[in-house]
């Protein structure tokens, strides 16, 4: 079958190994592309795509831009601080108004759990989940894998570790979900205050306390991005103990296998999570998950669209 | 000899056949039995095929929400709902408008008897508000509200600000003698949460409450009514560990009495995975096992009542992502056949209608349900539509849903309501 089961992109969790091999395989092709003297394909020549962004993002919403030019496809981008939104508009009424304007996409940021999939439930548009609190951030997971999958050749037996805020971090939890849908080994690693306390339905993967121990065995780690916000809310002492305890430090990198990639979604808080020279140097893989970006959002993006028109034919 | 009314409106005077109608233990088929509203009315035949005919529920937990939006809810639509599911009575707390001085109290109770609105007749009482417009550190004029009327002291579900204020609150309350309604929530360890912490918001990335935000403000309270000799009431426990601590407090002498919500007992946290607004409920929705702790807290006796906290939310405060939506719930025209089959299954006919009609009715010093009575099916489902309910709002996790049991008639302050 060549194309996805699923309508809309909510997240990660509970999508099938055939749909994620399809988007991944896709965004392979797409990368290849991304390499040629012209970038664009007509893939979506006259469809619309709405970037509809209520948090603030540069990396993300760029990518998104990026990718559906490259496809072809006319865009607009929508955000909180420009719209109706400020003037009390209600979620639903700013959707429908969009959606009277005939677009077919929505790529949608949010800071509420669950928002992509209430425009789906109020709407005719795909929906396309850009970050919606902390529940899901699937094409950063998405383009994550793909980055695993083209430097290491395969997802399937590798063990990924992700270190730093758990509790608050959607990327941690598209990951946890996709990639041991395609068989890699998740190790989860934080300071207690930023793990998430009840993890009974997140048992597929392994919880290590123990920095050292999570990078030990690690073919590819993810360090996350710790928001400087946290450390008004007591959730950690200060910024100095953390890099010493939880950052990717070259003392710690001598813990971990040669070969280890080191992954970041960024933006990088150089010196706390993740040490400079550790971030330029010869493990880092974060300018190839920039442009992995990109391939998985078109694979995204074409993938859901093709679907949609073939369900029209 | 039944008292005779005044004959107004649709009084009718009803004859039930063939009803199981309740003897104050149990059922029993009874061939005919007749309700009187007055001399002239109009007679009502009903043939209840064996339905059960027992006491109009008493609600603890009513707000109407007036005057906050009377264009979209209203006392009157409260009557109706009260109609339609059952109730002769109710505890009314305000959130939107802290009964907090004697002319305050008086007004409401003015209001509530207007005959238009339909409410004459109901058996309301009212929770005074133990600091000025609730949450702030102002104590209200309780003793004139005592002597007003008042059935008790709330907290209209706002966090008690500081527990010197607590303390004072209770202190100077004593006076009257009056119980203190609470909904135990530490207000920091709530901070920004909004289901509850567990496996499920964990999972999702939502933001929880703990069960020790309600512990702690619990233990709390228990040991400022034990300093003082307060009789104090939880509103709307949530988990097994404060009935722990309702247990303890009683054996040494503490005046401590509770109630559950019916949701609370029927749903558990597995129904955030929908991520739908109509399960925002507060204080959330527990797991699993918190909820089968409260059903062994019906069930031993530490839960003495169930409570229906029936809130009315804007459409378009519901329609919006979870986390953005208003909490609350209707329950008034659902309470009954959601919860009836259950509960006479855990606990028996006898302690079922206790839990929701006596007990209820005596914690808030109101009179019992009388002539007032509900028919019920028990074994006939009810699928739930938007137009089941009151007014302009449909703010329940039932709707869509079938329910057990139905309701298939009411006789509440002389009225007669087939549905």
């Amino acid at each position: 079958m060549s194309s996805l089961e699923i309508k809309h992109l909510f997240g990660l969790r509970g999508v099938s190994k055939h749909d994620i091999r399809l988007i991944l395989d896709h965004a392979k092709q797409f990368r290849e592309i991304l390499e040629r003297p012209v970038k664009k394909v007509p893939s979506l020549r006259g469809m619309t795509v709405v970037n509809l962004f209520f948090e603030n993002s540069t990396r993300t919403r760029t990518s998104f831009e990026l990718a559906e030019k490259r496809l072809s496809a006319d865009t607009v981008n929508f955000t909180s601080s420009n719209s109706s939104v400020k003037k009390g508009e209600t979620l639903v009424d700013t959707l429908r108004n969009i959606e009277a304007m005939k677009i077919d996409i929505v790529v949608v940021r949010h800071k509420g759990t669950g928002v992509p999939k209430f425009l789906a439930d109020n709407s005719n548009a795909i929906i396309v989940n850009a970050g919606d609190g902390a529940h899901e951030h699937p094409t950063q997971a998405l383009l994550d894998m793909l980055t695993v999958e083209e430097k290491l050749g395969t997802l399937e037996g590798k063990n990924v570790t992700i270190i730093g805020d758990i509790r608050h971090s959607r990327v941690a939890r598209s990951n946890l979900w996709g990639m041991t849908t395609m068989g890699a080994h998740v190790t989860l690693c934080g300071p207690s205050t930023l793990v998430p306390r009840n993890t009974e339905l997140m048992d597929q993967v392994t919880w290590e306390p123990d920095v050292q121990k999570a990078v030990a065995n690690a073919d590819a780690i993810i360090a996350l991005r710790l928001q400087k916000e946290r450390m008004d809310d007591a959730l950690l002492p200060s910024m100095r103990e953390y890099r010493n305890t939880f950052g990717i430090t070259q003392e710690l990198l001598d813990c971990a296998k040669d070969k280890v990639i080191i992954m970041h979604p960024g933006p990088i808080n150089r010196g706390v999570e993740l040490d400079s020279d550790i971030a330029d140097g010869n493990h880092s893989v974060i300018l190839d998950q920039v442009t992995n970006g990109v391939a998985v959002r078109m694979a995204v993006l074409f993938l859901l669209a093709g679907g949609r028109n073939n369900e029209n034919a | 000899m039944k008292m005779r009314k005044p004959c107004k409106g649709r009084l009718s005077n009803v004859v039930l056949k063939n009803a199981k109608y309740w003897n104050g233990k149990s059922f029993e088929l009874r061939s005919e039995v007749r309700l009187n509203a007055c001399e002239g009315s109009e007679t009502t035949e009903f043939d209840c095929n064996g339905a059960l005919v027992l006491p109009a529920l008493f609600g603890l937990g009513l707000d109407f929400m007036e005057p906050l939006r009377d264009d979209v809810y209203t006392f009157a639509d409260g009557f109706e709902a009260m109609r339609k599911g059952g109730f002769y009575g109710g505890l009314y707390e305000s959130a939107a408008n802290p009964i907090d001085d004697a002319d305050k109290f008086t007004a409401m109770v003015n209001r509530f008897k207007t005959e238009e609105l339909g409410g004459k007749g109901f058996e309301i009482k009212f929770l005074g508000a133990y600091s000025k417009g609730f949450g702030t550190d102002s104590l209200a004029e309780m003793v004139e509200l005592a002597v007003a009327g008042v059935a008790g002291f709330g907290d209209g579900s706002s966090a008690i600000p500081h527990s010197r204020f607590l303390r004072l609150a209770m202190e100077y309350g004593k006076m009257t003698g009056k119980r203190f309604f609470f909904q135990p929530m530490d207000k920091t360890l709530r901070h920004s949460g909004c289901v509850h912490e567990g496996a499920y918001s964990d999972m999702l990335g939502m933001k929880g409450i703990p069960r020790i935000a309600e512990t702690i403000a619990a233990y709390t309270i228990l040991e400022t009514a034990r300093f003082l000799q307060v009789p104090v009431h939880f509103k709307q426990v949530t988990c097994g560990e404060t009935l722990d601590l309702v247990c303890r407090a009683r054996r040494v002498g503490i005046d401590v009495t509770c109630d559950v919500n019916l949701y609370h007992l029927l749903l558990d946290d597995s129904c955030l995975e929908t991520l739908d607004s109509a399960y925002h409920i507060l204080p959330p929705i527990r797991s699993a096992a918190d909820r089968e702790a409260l059903w062994q807290g019906v069930i031993d006796g530490t839960v003495d009542a169930i409570s229906v906290n029936h809130t009315p939310v804007l459409r378009q405060d519901t329609v919006v992502n979870f986390e953005d939506s208003v909490p609350g719930a209707l329950s008034l025209e659902v309470a009954l056949p959601a919860i009836w089959n259950k509960l006479v299954e855990r606990v028996g006919e006898q302690r079922a209608v206790e839990l929701l009609s006596t007990v209820p009715a005596r914690l808030a010093g109101a009179a019992p349900a009388k002539d007032n009575v509900i028919v019920l099916s028990p074994d006939r489902p009810h699928m739930v539509v938007e137009s089941d309910f009151a007014g302009h709002v449909c703010n329940s996790p039932f709707t869509g849903k079938e329910l057990p049991s139905s309701i298939l008639a009411t006789y509440i302050n002389s009225v007669w309501t087939e549905l």
